[in-house]
């Protein structure tokens, strides 16, 4: 790493934005470089002063009350109407909640597994989509940097429990580039890397646990495309920033080959 | 959900987020009386669009996108012309490296120096500072709030603490003479 990247970068190792490879590089160029370390230090005394809570302007006294005001129906509304359960017959107090307490029961166990799997989708979604952008964030895109299949598949051998399935399209407008060991959800994942124009596509592969197949989902996170599904063992998630219609495109052929 | 439970749930996850709301609103507007009025007018629009905020998702990014619009939108095009980074000045990729003064920041720059060198800063780097040095935001929430790519994010915030460090240098040595 020369100075001027080292620069780029000042910002985001200062604020643990940056991913661990190229955190590592900074930390080898700052233990030699006496002008990039003064450029950290600067960048640390602007931030210890900024860090002073009072820089911060707190909020005015008269601030809330204004707020509660230009809200429709104030709170005091609220609490009057709540107030009227009283007047309300007990016998048709308990047998409203009773039907209440039916009506939930049987939507929590219609639901249960449905809104489970629907958490836990979005809380990937969000996974994957962070893990896209920090590999474009620190150019760490490739640990094997191949447009190979045949290079870039044994390169997985040994480093995961798993062989995540590789293909290449580059004929189809999808050119294999390379691929890279990430990390989350709990464990080791295959990313590989895709080229499609000057978009990247990353798609994450690791077993799946279900075993099922499933149709390819896609829509949209954080401005970026997501597109997931499930073949031959493995769950696939791919994410990038290239229109909806191309991501769609290109889960069609990763599925034509498992 | 009926209006009361929509009142009720708008309030519990808005009214905790009115600190962050008026710093930022105070920091872009420069001054008490506009930052008041851009945040109640940021708690109607948000109460208008609240059925838009998918729950599970980061209310505060969502909260802070619509307070910085309100102040985008009241700035006013003129004077966003005046103090927005000129275009070619953002796209020049060459940092200007001229090493900096080696002036150690004095611990005891007052409150007061600080908030002068952050409000003497153009609006767009101004905005970077406070959402990531005062409120502590990723730089994924930041881009959110702000509407432009990470990679801008990061390119004012470096240009933005250098502009700072520059500043707070030339304070510490005016105090010296």
């Amino acid at each position: 790493m020369n100075c001027q990247e080292c620069e780029d970068y000042i910002d985001a190792y200062i604020d643990n934005e940056l991913e661990v490879a190229a955190t590592i590089l900074v930390k080898q160029h700052l233990r030699g470089c006496s002008r990039c370390q003064q450029l950290l230090e600067a960048r640390k005394a602007v931030g210890s002063l900024l860090g002073n809570p009072q820089v911060r302007f707190e909020v005015p006294d008269s601030l809330p009350g204004k707020i509660q005001s230009v809200l429709p129906a104030s709170r005091s509304d609220v609490k009057q109407r709540s107030g009227s359960w009283f007047v309300i017959p007990w016998f048709s107090v308990s047998l409203a909640m009773a039907a209440t307490i039916a009506v939930m029961l049987s939507l929590v166990f219609l639901n249960q597994g449905w809104i489970f799997d629907r958490s836990r989708a979005n809380a990937l979604a969000e996974e994957v989509v962070s893990s896209h952008v920090r590999s474009l964030l620190a150019t760490h895109l490739f640990d094997v940097p191949s447009t190979d299949q045949h290079t870039v598949k044994p390169w997985f051998d040994g480093k995961l429990k798993f062989a995540p399935p590789v293909h290449d399209f580059s004929e189809r407008g999808f050119r294999l580039t390379g691929g890279r060991l990430d990390y989350f959800n709990g464990r080791e994942v295959a990313a590989l890397v895709y080229q499609r124009n000057k978009h990247i596509i990353n798609l994450f592969i690791w077993p799946s646990e279900s075993g099922r197949n499933t149709a390819a989902e896609t829509f949209t996170k954080d401005g970026y495309n997501v597109s997931h599904w499930e073949r031959g063992g493995f769950a696939f998630w791919a994410v990038s920033d290239v229109n909806a219609e191309d991501l769609r495109a290109f889960a069609g052929l990763e599925m034509e080959q498992s | 959900m009926n209006d009361e439970q929509k009142r009720a749930r708008f309030e519990s996850l808005l009214l905790p987020l009115m600190n962050d709301a008026y710093n930022l609103a105070r920091w872009l507007m420069k001054n008490q009386e506009d930052a008041e009025d851009m945040v109640q007018e940021a708690y109607l629009r948000a109460f208008r669009f609240f059925a838009s905020f998918h729950e599970g998702t980061n209310c505060r990014s969502w909260f802070l996108r619509i307070v910085r619009n309100t102040c985008y939108t009241a700035l006013g095009a003129r004077e966003l012309k005046q103090n927005q980074v000129p275009l070619d000045s953002e796209i020049d990729e060459i940092e200007d490296t001229a090493p900096l003064p080696s002036v150690s920041l004095s611990k005891k720059a007052t409150v007061e120096s600080v908030r002068e060198a952050i409000a003497a800063l153009p609006v767009d780097f101004r905005e970077v500072v406070v959402l990531r040095e005062l409120e502590g935001l990723s730089y994924k929430d930041i881009s959110e709030v702000s509407g432009v790519p990470i990679g801008t994010v990061m390119s004012r915030l470096a240009r933005a603490r250098r502009q700072l460090y520059l500043l707070l240098a030339d304070r510490k040595q005016d105090d010296q003479l």
